[in-house]
């Protein structure tokens, strides 16, 4: 079972990574490790917070820092501004007459790419948000009778506004619960933002100039060895224990699923290697449980959307923290 | 005016149902308690509570709308007022006036306390405390109103309130702070008040249990003591008590209060054979019921002391003795250690009113024999016993009496003093000491001084105790500068009810007013301060009335008494009064009744139990146990049956005559033949008591049998003396209480500091590295938090990292060693096992450094810490 994780290898990239992002994104640490969460758990990053924090600066540079124009290492990277207008095929393709060969052909659209900037979700009509949902949880296309796979590697970063704006199509429940983590950005500290104020020149030439520092391999590389990081039983039982709860508090209409919890346990796991470790702790799991859990949620009253899940987590944190472990030595 | 939206139906449903209802029911309870002292309120407790109800209901659903009070109750209150004098005003004929108007004002009054309650269960906070306050105030008046207190009165008028009003404050609380969106709303209240209702009954059935024989102390020290419940006035006394059955016996103990209540029923009559020298002048002796030696200076009350030394008190129960057997105790004549001048005195006690379990002779009584009240007489007379004494010829009745103008009689007072002076004060010196400690006690603080100042100046002149004795007398008897008594006897003194006030020393120095026991016990104390041995005597006094027949006396009622009996060596107890005669003394009934002469000669007692009665013939078996024959006493081991002919017999029990019926098997009974036939049949020098039987007539004849009626009940009656005169210590009780208290205190204080102990203990000694980290940890998380930096809602990290900025102790390497421990599965590695080996005395010491004694001492008696500590957060 014991499986070895290349540690010092993966650590290595993960912060080069973090770097290169840190040289646009200032004062959002926590953010990225976020985001490089849902890239190496394999799923997809929803980022929701008013225009102006960052959303789009954050995405655009991850995507480049991976992505190559001209290597065959880089992965591709698409953007997409979603639109009230757009329409399925736009993201899809569409098959086109080619003068040449007397045919149609199919002509791939955006989403056949590897790393996707999904900017401003929710302002795009039902029927296209479930159009990219779908690719999202099957990771393949069918359009008329032909189903095209995606990439190996396929990470959408989606953005959206507080769904309070006007001009918005909230996302539903169901769609929500396909993006593995869904972050707010909020404002960064008063230094932090002085300093961005001061450099805001050196920022806008760093963006323009970013670099890609990892390769497709060894994206591929680190979500592997994610997958590898050691759960301890105790966590399990309380990732069990957490979702349970949600789903008995009286504060919460609709709890989370078994899928969200198996969700949770993937991020669990991936967050763990971000952090350096190469097993899950009590801190991973008080770190996720918000970001993972929080957008799978439907609560009764605005009080219980703050309330009732750290509660819960507080909960299972103070048992863990009294706990006997036996430890393997 | 305007409804604000908050209304909650749920709330106020919760108001109504759970505040509104006990106080309509308390109200209903103490309406109709002050319906009985108000005549105003006519007697209709219901309607009433029904006025005060609507109120309080109006109001609750009223204000649960979130109206202002004061404009609506400005309003209400001021059409209240505006109606009620418009009825005033027409309302016309006394009578309408009258009923109408005071109808309308008692609506009025009720509905506006119950509006006011109404608002304040449903809007204000505080409200419950003031009006908890005003109930038990306004309950508090009604029991002034009450002049006999019982400990159930007190129980019943105020438990209810207390109960209430923890009850009231409790729940009005509760329900203010209720989310009422809470599905479970109704359940939580619910168990609550289940909670609440289980405490509550636990803790009032205790307090009532436990306090119970407290309650009745109290009840006996306020409202008079059992069997002598004066139904009129709280502050009074009587000589003797009247028993269940209405039977009259002298009172176990004396009490001093203001008001001293008398009868004039004849008690007993008596036959004294105690005559002067000359044979014919009768010399009446006061009749002994009990010796008071004891005085409790906390409720003033003079007490029978069973442990006295040298106890001289004979008492039998007569009505528990076989007709004609006699009881003797010859200890009582030797405990009187009187030698010189005594005699043996006859007195035969026929008796009328006096309790049939009572004894009652002159001092020092040593014989008791029950008699059968002869046939003629059984409607006067209940029983009859004979009495024996050892009396000293010093005694007599006469000593408050003038003997003026009676030459014998001075010269006999002249005599006995004369004899009394040749014992001086030194002869007490050789007596026991333990006695004269015991006799001249008297307690020692100030009020005692004065007596004691007193009883020097007064007996300055005087050399001998019987001078002195004399001495004291004469100043009860003497006269002021006015040339008025200085002592007047007065059965209503009024001396205070307090029972700190010192009502000896307030009847001696101030008042100078009162009755024998005042008397008596002022003599006792006077005599005692100057070391003369001596003691209360409780009984009835004798007053010779009778020329026709002399030797008799008749007994009534207010000749209940008590006076002082002083010691002197080898003549033994001499009785003394001090008592002044009272001025308008109304005298008792002249005795008119003959006296009981012609006492039969019983020639033989069969004593024994019943086997078969025989109501057609007369004839009744019994199994006889001991037998008097001509005087002489036969008894056997096996009991022998004998028939009795009953066809002449009178059959009675201590409460009077009966029927042959009322005989049943096993009954213990005593049949006395009066039979000429038997009166030439002497018994022989060897006669077996079956020799006897064999001689007389078969069936023998009887003329009386007495039932002796079994002890059960007598027992029950002492057991419950016995619990009731035992003694609470209430300082004890204080002070075990207080040190109960404190124990749980101090353990609650120190609780946490005990814990910590253990816990770092734990992690000191730790050897294994996964105990010692785990226990390191657990001492650490327990030992912060104590100190108020609690884990809540942080993950380890944050919570290391928090402390580390605080303290500046190494947590946070530690805690992810930790965590790794916990969670990775691996082992640690050899630098990582030091760290944690190394981590908890720096960091406790850090810790400790950081904050001043005086707050880590505050917050490590926090207890509520501790509790936070161990409780699993809620998830809500």
């Amino acid at each position: 079972m014991e499986q070895i994780i290349q540690i010092d290898e993966a650590l290595a990239n993960i912060d080069k990574l973090v770097n290169n992002i840190e040289r646009v994104i200032r004062g959002k640490h926590r953010q990225i490790q976020f985001v490089l969460t849902a890239l190496l758990a394999k799923g997809h990053v929803l980022m929701e917070d008013n225009p102006g924090t960052g959303k789009t600066v954050m995405a655009k540079t991850l995507a480049q820092s991976i992505a190559s124009r001209h290597s065959e290492h880089g992965v591709n990277f698409k953007r997409i501004q979603f639109t009230p207008d757009l329409l399925p095929m736009d993201l899809l393709g569409s098959h086109i007459y080619d003068e040449d060969q007397k045919e149609f052909i199919f002509k791939k659209g955006p989403l056949f790419c590897n790393v996707l900037l999904a900017d401003e979700i929710n302002r795009a009509s039902p029927k296209v948000q479930s159009a990219l949902l779908e690719c999202m949880a099957e990771n393949q296309i069918t359009i008329g009778e032909t189903t095209f796979p995606l990439e190996k590697l396929f990470f959408t970063i989606a953005t959206q506004n507080p769904v309070e704006m006007e001009g918005t199509y909230p996302l539903p429940a169901a769609q929500l619960d396909r993006f593995y983590i869904k972050l707010t950005f909020g404002y960064v500290d008063e230094d932090t933002e002085l300093d961005i104020y001061k450099d805001y020149l050196g920022i806008q030439n760093n963006l323009q100039h970013i670099e890609q520092v990892l390769s497709m391999e060894e994206i591929l590389f680190l979500q592997e060895e994610a997958s590898k990081v050691y759960v301890h039983d105790e966590i399990i039982a309380t990732a069990r224990n957490i979702v349970w709860d949600t789903r008995r508090h009286p504060d919460i209409t609709l709890g989370a699923s078994t899928r969200s919890g198996i969700t949770l346990l993937k991020c669990l796991k991936a967050y763990a290697l971000v952090k350096g470790r190469t097993f899950v702790t009590e801190d991973d799991l008080q770190q996720l449980v918000g970001p993972v859990l929080d957008h799978r949620l439907i609560y009764r009253n605005r009080d219980a959307k703050h309330k009732a899940l750290p509660s819960i987590l507080d909960k299972e944190l103070s048992r863990l923290s009294k706990l006997k472990l036996q430890a393997t030595v | 005016m305007k409804a604000i939206k908050k209304y909650s139906w749920k709330k106020v449903f919760a108001q109504l149902l759970l505040l509104g209802l006990p106080t309509v029911a308390l109200a209903v309870y103490m309406l109709w308690d002050v319906n009985q002292f108000y005549n105003i309120l006519r007697n209709d407790y219901i309607k009433q509570s029904i006025f005060f109800a609507s109120g309080l209901g109006a109001a609750t659903v009223f204000y649960g709308y979130r109206f202002r009070f004061l404009p609506t109750a400005v309003i209400l209150f001021a059409g209240l007022y505006f109606a009620y004098q418009y009825i005033n005003r027409t309302a016309f004929g006394e009578f309408d006036t009258f009923f109408i108007t005071i109808q309308f004002f008692i609506f009025c009054i009720l509905f506006s306390i119950g509006w006011l309650a109404g608002y304040g269960f449903s809007r204000s906070r505080y409200f419950t405390v003031f009006w908890a306050v005003f109930l038990l105030s306004a309950q508090i008046v009604i029991v002034s109103k009450i002049t006999d207190i019982k400990a159930t009165t007190l129980i019943n008028a105020f438990i209810p309130i207390m109960a209430y009003a923890v009850y009231i404050i409790y729940t009005a609380e509760l329900i203010r702070n209720m989310n009422d969106d809470d599905k479970f709303f109704g359940w939580f209240l619910v168990k609550r008040m289940l909670g609440f209702a289980v405490v509550l009954a636990l803790m009032l059935l205790g307090v009532v249990n436990i306090f119970q024989r407290d309650f009745a102390g109290i009840e006996k020290e306020w409202g008079n003591a059992k069997g002598n419940y004066d139904k009129n006035k709280s502050n009074s006394e009587n000589m003797t008590k009247e028993n269940k059955d209405g039977t009259i016996g002298n009172k176990d103990q004396t009490k001093l209060t203001g008001n001293l209540n008398k009868g004039k029923r004849l008690v007993f009559v008596a036959r004294l054979d105690n005559f002067f020298r000359d044979g014919k002048t009768p010399n009446p002796l006061y009749f002994t019921a009990y010796y008071y030696t004891r005085f409790d200076t906390l409720t003033q009350t003079f007490e029978i002391d069973p442990q006295m030394p040298e106890n001289d008190l004979f008492r039998p129960n007569p009505s528990k003795i076989p007709l004609y057997f006699a009881k003797t105790d010859s200890t009582v004549i030797k405990n009187t250690r009187a030698t010189k001048s005594r005699k043996v005195v006859t007195t035969d006690v026929y008796k009328v009113l006096l309790s049939p379990d009572e004894y009652i002779a002159p001092a020092t009584a040593f014989f008791c024999q029950p008699l059968p009240v002869p046939n003629e007489y059984k409607d006067q007379f209940k029983s009859a016993y004979r009495a024996k004494m050892w009396v000293s010829d010093l005694n007599s009745a006469y000593f408050i009496y003038n003997p003026a103008g009676n030459q014998m009689l001075e010269e006999f007072q002249q005599q006995r003093f004369d004899v009394l002076r040749s014992i001086k004060t030194q002869d007490y010196t050789p007596l026991d000491k333990k006695f004269m400690q015991y006799y001249t006690y008297m307690p020692n603080d100030e009020e005692y001084a004065k007596i004691r100042s007193l009883a020097a100046e007064i007996t300055k002149d005087a050399k001998t105790p019987v001078d002195k004795m004399i001495a004291i007398r004469n100043y009860f008897l003497g006269k002021d500068e006015f040339g008025q008594p200085l002592f007047k006897y007065s059965d209503n003194p009024g001396i205070p009810g307090l029972p700190s006030a010192n009502k000896l020393t307030y009847f001696l120095l101030e008042n100078r007013k009162g009755y024998c026991a005042y008397f008596a016990g002022a003599t006792l104390f006077l005599l005692r301060s100057l070391g003369i041995p001596s003691r209360v005597a409780a009984g009835f006094l004798t007053v010779d009335r009778s020329s026709k027949n002399p030797g008799w006396y008749w007994f009534y009622e207010d000749q209940a008494h008590a006076w002082v009996q002083v010691y002197f060596p080898g003549y033994g107890w001499v009785d003394f009064d001090t008592t002044v005669p009272d001025a308008n003394t109304q005298q008792s009934p002249q005795p008119d009744g003959t006296p009981p002469l012609n006492m039969q000669q019983a020639y033989l007692v069969a004593d024994g139990n019943v086997v078969s009665v025989d109501t057609v013939t007369k004839k009744v078996v019994m199994d006889v146990n001991q037998l008097l024959y001509h005087d002489e006493s036969y008894a056997v081991k096996n009991p022998e049956r004998v028939e009795f002919d009953a066809s002449v017999a009178t059959v009675s029990r201590d409460t009077g005559t009966v029927r042959l019926s009322a005989l049943t098997k096993d009954m213990h009974i005593t049949a006395a033949s009066f039979a000429e036939a038997l009166k030439e049949l002497k018994p022989g020098s060897n006669d077996s008591m079956r020799s006897i039987l064999k001689k007389v007539p078969n069936p023998v004849p009887v003329d009386e049998i007495k039932i002796i009626d079994p002890e059960a009940e007598a027992k029950q009656k002492k057991k419950e003396q016995a619990i009731q005169t035992q003694p609470v210590d209430w300082m004890n009780v204080l002070w075990l209480t207080l040190i109960v208290i404190g124990g749980l205190a101090l353990l609650v204080i120190i609780t946490p500091y005990l814990i910590w102990q253990y816990l770092y203990a734990k992690a000191k000694g730790a050897k294994d590295p996964s105990a010692k980290a785990y226990s390191s940890y657990r001492a650490a998380l327990y030992y912060t938090n104590q100190l108020g930096y609690s884990r809540t809602n942080q993950s380890p990290e944050q919570f290391a990292r928090h402390i580390d900025q605080s303290f500046g102790t190494g947590f946070v390497p530690f805690s992810r060693i930790y965590q790794k421990l916990k969670y990775s599965g691996m082992p640690l590695t050899a630098t990582e096992q030091e760290t944690v080996n190394s981590f908890i005395v720096p960091f406790v010491k850090n810790v400790r450094e950081k904050i001043p004694f005086k707050t880590r001492f505050s917050r490590f008696v926090n207890i509520y810490n501790t509790i936070q500590y161990f409780q699993q957060p809620k998830i809500g």
